[in-house]
């Protein structure tokens, strides 16, 4: 494997400096300005007649082999298309015109492009220089807010991706995530890319354009075009620092505070108060002010591109830096990105994209701001002497730990080395037909390395070092490195054939595809590892006795694709269009009969505005109105799910005679079939323009579908099984919604000129039926919700509500409590609904109590120049959608509280009727409930920019280009009733938690952080 | 470029394309989908070698110690409800459990489900070798043991499901068909009949003892006492199922390789473990490759709570408990474990604490235990010792009019620990003095509470924490299974 890839990269190699000798020396070259004589960028300049085509470097210059009696074909997104005769002249300078309109613009849709006129589907596209405006890590973190329908949830843990969800969640044990396509080769996650690289994103939103991905469409498919080199040699230039401080840090009982609360609690559990002198503790320590911390981030991206008709190329590198805003946690990133195009002969382009990435993380430890939340103020970081804080020498039990001391022991570093690529052949037969043939993948190579050292229990040991307290100490240390492996490719194969007769035109593609995936992970595990040198940490220095032995596990997936494909593009006109497809899929996950899916769609549009009877009108300066239908599907399921297999869980081994006996058998029953999750989905769309092009809109409705979608089938415990219920096609879900886009673009005077652009997504999630009648999963982090289950999937709501006890006030005597069904029940505790009054309060009185599910998403980005200034402002939120917050509930002990709660806790009759006592994680209290769900809702400013670029009179002395500088901050305010750290709460993504099922659930997520950076771009 | 130049390079690209073509063929082949269960067996290719027999007997015995056979879910069907323990811990920690103490359980809470899914998940072990390895090739008097062993242990799920729900879906063959998965309640008369049939099928078959690399297989001896014992739960409808108590534990007193173990309190200890006294043992360990088959959880959950080396501190002994010893008897600090007190193995018990009692017969000295494991989960369950076949053997022959018999055998109890013999002839006087020495000596050893019942008693002893005649002899049947089966499972009364 090693020597293909060396031999893949030196052929890579060749291919960049292959184009340099391509070099031709008959040119033309201008410059291509607007209005105010500024340079244009990324203007297509093509000699009319034939296939010979450049584009504007960043200054608008250009260089172009042509006939001395061509002419020359200026066209660019936004400033539509000029013709200039060449007449002889070696130079020549055009001049656009600004459109306030992007009816020119072209848009990716799959396997090509497509003038967004012509588009019978909803296809939303994101600039690349949008994506770099922001100071996003992850390009899909750069997406929030940007695009209706689209919903981000992002982490601040550094390194994360994003959670993303088009239009909804249609699925339950499916993957929910859309598919991404980076020039050509799919993926689950682009966390590799550098934002830098990126020169647009598509996303396409509805199922008919989305169909032509069949199979792993579902989600929507998010296509990413990288940058390719353009016109003269330039470098770019950008880097920012930054620094990164928490925002809406809740603020924590102080200790004086605590000890009352305990004391409390301890009273109404019948137990002695614990504290006598609950203000002698006076603040105490105020954990999160411990583990936090203002983190830098340094961000540097250089690029070199360039470009003849004949050949482009470009070349980048990346290097970020982000420290995360908890104490020791930050991850780096290095990109590099390799792409030419050479146009080996008229009739034959080459080309290759080549991205490498690594990075390397210091991890957070798992449930740490759970930990910092409840650990208990009355306790030091550290003592007098030196020694850590311990909560055993206080009266309030093991359940709580010293934060401070976790962090300073945790130890596990990540790193990703991936290499990703692709490369193309393209034949143009003629004018009508190509044929495009390419091949791309992935080589990546994870690892975790964890390493638990050693810190005695100054109890037990008390002349050992180092040493933890009594809660938290290790006396032997432990190794333990995962090693992951993913390799994948995809070949695709396309003919095109393009042809227009009179006022008919066609375009007619054809395509085959072929995919596997294999990924494979290796763990190894020893104990009594030194922790002397860096070269210890082996796994053969491990003890490896009978008693610690060294253990290695494995695991590994093998999924294969094999695809055919077919699209028809017709206008009549350019008035009456109509988009058809067919795509078939066949999967190695499913079998016999069900292994083929097939994916059709159909779109038609009819441009209203160019009728002859809207001559007359004033209003529209483009009016579309389309409507499409298609199928996709989601293969993204379990492999194996209709397989009987041999049942080998450690826990059917045996002791006989004194020595392990391994057992197997088998614990399941399998579904009689298991086929692709099948989405269905109508979009019906009007967008256009009014005011002199000046105002665009795009209306959209949708209704989705999804059929059959894998769902619980409960089984009878009787059966015996190992799990609770197996799975099986068997509920529909339906999301449907509205889209609204509105943008605005002028000028005022001059020197300014500004855009903005507004978008609202509503949508409303609903499992339709399930086959097997009404038939609730219940699901929502157990872990979260001590034991119980938050959350309820059933036929006719929608996909993971919150499901409890309706709370209607707080038991103020005991004798109230005594009367009132809830058994146990003592003043102070919740005061539940027995919904079907039947006196007793139980299980059958739980109703649902909230919803994850967002309904609306809204964004509002806008864009002022001023002569040399610039200025960015972006909005972003959701609304009408509820967050779990679990962090007040989970209790074991005497964990802290919010000061919140502390100032509006019931601790005597008539002292609250909403807030419970401090017993609020005993008895039934602790049971999901309504007081735990809150409005998620919440409104942020995004992103504020402000730019200046220095007088070309200055840059140029310096022989440079441009020079821009800029400060930045994002996510600087944010606007929430939530009472944790931020309502944008994803799923719980503990391996083998099923995502939709399990959000919104806030046990001490990762806090977001304020941005605020300053940072330049030069370009030369 | 001229035409000839041009069709060159057409050919070129044509050959060229014709590889990439080639490529993808190669992913077009019908195979190419035929992708095979990455690191897992499909079950076509089990139940096929002698192996595969031996394996799925392994995992019979392998899943005995799973945390809804031996943890909350026992401890809340088989021994909250009587009285010689309580919930334990903090007085916050698993407040479920209370309901189990006080009677006030509804259908739908999770032991109930817990103790259900934990049997049956064994029946389907033993009912997959039991379908399964009669086809097998393989030694035939291997075979026919094996066959015997799922049986005993079959046996044994079905005895702890009768005696908490009454009547329930007997299932004795891995269901195929569809209409086989949702069957009725069976009546606890021929589940009955089925246990035993089991349990006399393996006395025929199952050897007396084994050699030392199959100690912890079921024995002839553990199917006769624990058909005595099924027996036994049977004489309030039939008084003279006594007789047959009385045969199968003098059967098994004369199998004559069972005796008392000297010292009471070391008889519970790890290195005593399968000693001359264990009819039958659920055996553990902690198998450092293994960790999913170490850790079972019997003695964490029970363990001392608030010591670093301890555990969870459920399933507390109760004041009553204290109470029901004579002063003499040293079998009460060998039970028991206060706080306060130095264990004999060394363990100071701290002097405060959530609980001033703890069970001492799950508990696993802290220089025995293995870091990185749950606390004690090398700890053996004691399933029937020699004693209980005693006690069942002096209660039968009482009730058959032995009165001589029943005295021997209750008095070799007695001595074990030192306290005197019991002389009374009377027959009610006599039975009272068995029923106390099984409190004492099988005190928390889940066996109290359904003894009591079974002695008719329930409402007499627990009735002042709520427990009602009528309802309480069973639990309720899980909601949740009831609600799966569209009412073909019906709910015990009262529930």
């Amino acid at each position: 494997m090693r020597k293909k890839i060396t031999r893949l990269f030196t052929c890579l190699v060749t291919l960049l400096f292959f184009h340099i000798a391509l070099a031709q020396n008959r040119t033309v070259t201008g410059t291509v300005i607007d209005n105010n004589g500024t340079g244009i960028a990324g203007v297509t300049v093509s000699v009319k007649g034939t296939n010979v085509a450049t584009q504007t470097d960043t200054t608008g210059a250009f260089s172009i082999n042509a006939p001395e009696n061509g002419t020359l074909v200026f066209s660019s997104v936004g400033y539509g298309t000029r013709e200039i005769q060449i007449q002889g002249r070696s130079t020549v300078t055009a001049t656009l015109t600004q459109q306030g309109t992007t009816l020119n613009e072209v848009v990716v849709v799959g396997y090509g492009t497509q003038r967004k006129i012509d588009v019978t589907g909803s296809v939303a596209q994101v600039k690349g220089e949008d994506i770099a405006k922001q100071p996003a890590t992850n390009p899909v973190s750069a997406l929030q807010g940007k695009v209706a329908g689209v919903q981000i949830t992002n982490s601040g843990a550094p390194g994360a991706s994003p959670q993303i969800r088009i239009r909804g969640v249609g699925t339950l044990y499916g993957s929910a995530t859309p598919l991404y396509v980076v020039d050509g080769v799919w993926f689950d996650d682009i966390s590799f890319l550098n934002p830098g690289d990126i020169e647009s994103i598509n996303i396409l939103k509805d199922a008919s354009s989305e169909a032509i991905y069949g199979v792993r469409a579902a989600n929507g498919v998010v296509l990413v075009t990288t940058k390719r080199g353009r016109g003269r040699a330039t470098v770019n230039y950008n880097g920012y620092v930054g620094v990164q401080q928490v925002t809406n840090q809740v603020e924590m009982a102080n200790a004086t505070e605590y000890a009352t609360l305990i004391n409390e609690m301890n009273v109404g559990q019948g137990a002695a108060a614990p504290f006598a002198d609950p203000a002698s503790y006076g603040e105490g320590t105020d954990w999160f002010d411990v583990v936090l911390r203002n983190a830098f981030t340094t961000n540097h991206h250089v690029s070199i591109g360039g470009g003849s008709e004949r050949s482009t190329y470009n070349f980048s590198v990346g290097y970020l830096k982000q420290e995360g805003i908890l104490e020791g946690n930050d991850y780096s990133r290095v990109t590099a990105r390799l792409q030419s195009d050479v146009q080996v002969a008229k009739f034959l382009k080459l080309g290759y994209t080549a991205v490498l990435e690594g990075n390397h993380s210091n991890d957070a430890p798992a449930g740490l701001f759970y930990k910092a939340y409840t650990a208990a103020p009355v306790v030091p970081v550290k003592y007098a002497d030196g020694s850590w804080g311990d909560p055993n020498d206080y009266p309030i039990g093991t359940a709580t730990n010293n934060p401070a001391l976790q962090l300073e022991v945790y130890d596990q570093e990540s790193r990703n080395y991936r290499a990703t690529g692709n490369i193309f052949g393209e034949i143009t037969f003629n004018k009508n037909l190509s044929f495009r043939s390419s091949f791309g993948g992935e080589f990546g190579e994870g690892e975790v390395s964890f390493f638990n050292p050693v810190y005695y229990n100054p109890f037990e040991h008390p002349n050992q070092f180092p040493q933890g307290n009594t809660i938290q100490f290790n006396d032997t240390t432990l190794y333990r490195v995962t090693r992951s492996d993913t390799r994948n490719w995809i070949v695709e194969n396309t003919l095109t054939y393009d042809q227009a007769i009179k006022d008919h035109r066609f375009k007619v593609l054809v395509g085959q595809s072929a995919q596997r995936y294999k990924f494979y992970k290796l763990e190894g595990k020893a104990e009594h590892v030194p922790n002397e040198r860096e070269g210890d940490r082996y796994i053969r220095l491990g003890i490896n006795s009978a008693s610690r032995p060294n253990t290695v596990t494995d695991e590994g997936a093998l999924d294969t694709y094999s695809s055919y494909f077919g699209r028809i593009n017709y206008s009549f006109m350019n008035r009456y269009l109509l988009t058809a497809s067919l795509r078939a899929d066949g999967s190695s996950k499913f079998e016999g009969d069900e292994r083929w899916g097939h994916f059709p769609s159909i779109g038609v549009g009819w441009v209203i505005s160019d009728e002859n009877f809207m001559n007359n009108q004033q209003i529209f300066d483009h009016l579309k109105l389309r409507g499409s239908w298609g199928k996709v599907g989601n293969a993204s399921v379990t492999s194996n799910l209709s397989t009987q297999l041999v049942d080998r869980r450690g826990q059917l081994t045996a002791v006989i005679g004194g020595q392990p006996a391994p057992g197997a058998s088998i614990t399941t029953i399998v579904p009689p079939v298991i086929f692709w999750e099948r989405g269905a989905g109508t979009d019906i769309g009007v967008e256009g323009s009014v005011l002199d092009k000046r105002l665009t809109f795009e209306l959209d409705w949708y209704n989705r579908v999804t059929e059959d979608a894998i769902y619980d089938i409960p089984v009878l415990r009787s059966l015996g099984l190992s799990t609770n219920e197996i799975r099986g096609n068997q509920a529909d879900i339906r999301n449907r919604g509205f889209e609204v886009s509105l943008g605005w673009r002028s000028e005022i005077g001059k020197d300014l000129s500004y855009s903005i652009n507004g978008n609202l997504g509503i949508n409303e999630n609903k499992v339709l039926s399930v086959v097997t009648g009404q038939n609730p999963i219940y699901r929502g982090g157990a872990a979260s919700t001590g034991g119980a289950l938050a959350t309820r999937t059933v036929a006719g709501q929608s996909i993971g509500q919150f499901f409890g006890y309706q709370v209607d006030g707080i038991f103020q005597t005991d004798a109230e409590a005594a009367s009132s069904g809830l058994s146990g029940a003592k003043a102070g505790d919740f005061r539940y609904v027995d919904q079907n009054q039947d006196k007793v309060v139980d299980e059958k009185d739980r109703v649902v109590i909230g919803d994850p599910n967002a309904k609306y998403t809204f964004g509002l980005n806008t864009n002022f120049t001023y002569k040399a200034f610039d200025f960015t402002f972006d909005l972003q939120g959701v609304a009408g959608v509820d967050v779990y917050n679990a962090n007040k509930g989970l209790r074991f002990g005497s964990e802290n509280f919010s000061k919140d709660f502390y100032d509006n806790r019931w601790h005597g009759q008539g002292t609250s009727n909403e807030y419970p006592s401090a017993n609020v994680g005993g008895r039934k209290n602790y049971l999901p409930n309504s007081w735990f769900v809150e409005d998620g809702s919440y409104v942020r400013i995004r992103n504020i920019q402000l730019g200046y670029t220095l007088p070309n009179t200055l840059t140029s002395k310096w022989g440079l280009n441009r020079i821009r500088v800029y400060a930045n901050a994002q996510n600087a305010l944010n606007f929430f009733s939530y009472t944790g750290f931020t309502p944008e709460v994803g799923a719980i993504t503990t391996p083998g938690t099923v995502a939709p099922l399990n959000t919104g659930i806030d046990n001490g997520i990762y806090p977001l952080s304020a941005t605020y950076n300053f940072g330049v771009n030069v370009s030369f | 470029m001229s035409l000839i130049n041009r069709s060159t390079y057409l050919t070129k690209v044509a050959a060229g394309s014709l590889v990439l073509l080639l490529l993808t063929q190669s992913a077009c082949k019908k195979d190419f989908l035929e992708v095979d269960p990455q690191g897992q067996t499909p079950s076509e290719q089990f139940w096929i070698t002698q192996e595969d027999a031996t394996r799925a007997v392994n995992a019979i015995y392998g899943n005995l110690n799973d945390w809804e056979l031996v943890a909350f879910a026992p401890i809340a069907i088989e021994s909250l409800g009587s009285d010689e323990t309580e919930k334990g811990s903090s007085p916050g920690d698993a407040a479920f459990l209370n309901d189990y103490d006080n009677f006030t359980v509804s259908a739908a809470q999770g032991q109930i489900q817990d103790f259900w899914i934990g049997q049956y998940r064994s029946i389907n072990l033993a009912n997959q070798v039991l379908d399964n390895v009669p086809g097998i090739t393989m030694d035939e008097n291997l075979k026919t043991r094996y066959l015997a062993e799922a049986k005993f242990v079959r046996a044994y799920n079905y005895f702890r499901l009768v005696r908490a729900f009454g009547d329930v879906p007997l299932r004795l063959t891995v269901p195929k068909a569809t209409e086989e998965f949702n069957i009725p309640r069976t009546p606890k008369a021929e589940v009955w009949a089925a246990i035993e049939k089991d349990l006399t099928d393996a006395a025929a078959v199952l050897p007396v003892s084994y050699g030392p690399a199959d100690i912890g297989r079921a024995t002839k001896g553990a199917a006769l006492a624990l058909h005595a014992k099924v027996a036994m739960y049977q004489t309030r409808e039939n008084a003279g199922r006594w007789q047959d108590v009385l045969n199968y534990t003098n059967q098994v007193i004369g199998l004559g390789v069972y005796s008392l173990f000297p010292d009471f309190e070391k008889l519970f200890r790890i290195q005593n473990e399968n000693n001359q006294e264990s009819v039958f043992e659920i055996q553990s360990a902690v198998i450092p490759t293994i960790t999913d088959a170490s850790n079972s959880q019997y003695s964490q959950v029970q363990g001392v709570r608030g010591v670093s080396w301890g555990g969870w501190g459920f399933n507390v002994p109760t004041i009553e408990l204290v109470n029901a010893f004579d002063a003499a008897d040293p079998r009460k600090d060998a039970t028991i474990i206060f706080r306060g007190e130095t264990t004999p193995e060394g363990d100071a018990i701290p002097p405060t604490g959530d609980n001033p009692r703890y069970n001492q017969k799950s508990y696993v000295p802290s220089s025995q235990h293995k870091p990185g494991f749950s606390e004690g989960a090398e700890q053996n369950i004691r399933v029937i010792r020699y004693a209980e076949v005693l006690l069942m053997n002096a209660e039968a022959a009482n009730e058959q009019g032995d009165a001589t018999k029943a005295r021997q055998s209750l008095n070799a109890v007695r001595a074990r620990v030192g306290l005197p013999a019991v002389t009374t002839s009377d027959k009610n006087a006599l039975r009272l003095a068995i029923w106390n020495e099984r409190r004492v000596e099988l005190a928390m050893e889940f066996d109290r509470y359904f003894d009591v019942i079974r002695q008719g008693r329930g409402a007499e002893v627990f009735g002042a924490k709520g427990w009602k005649a009528g309802k309480n002899e069973v639990w309720p049947i899980p909601q949740n299974e009831i609600d799966i089966s569209a009412g073909v499972l019906t709910q015990n009364p009262g529930y």
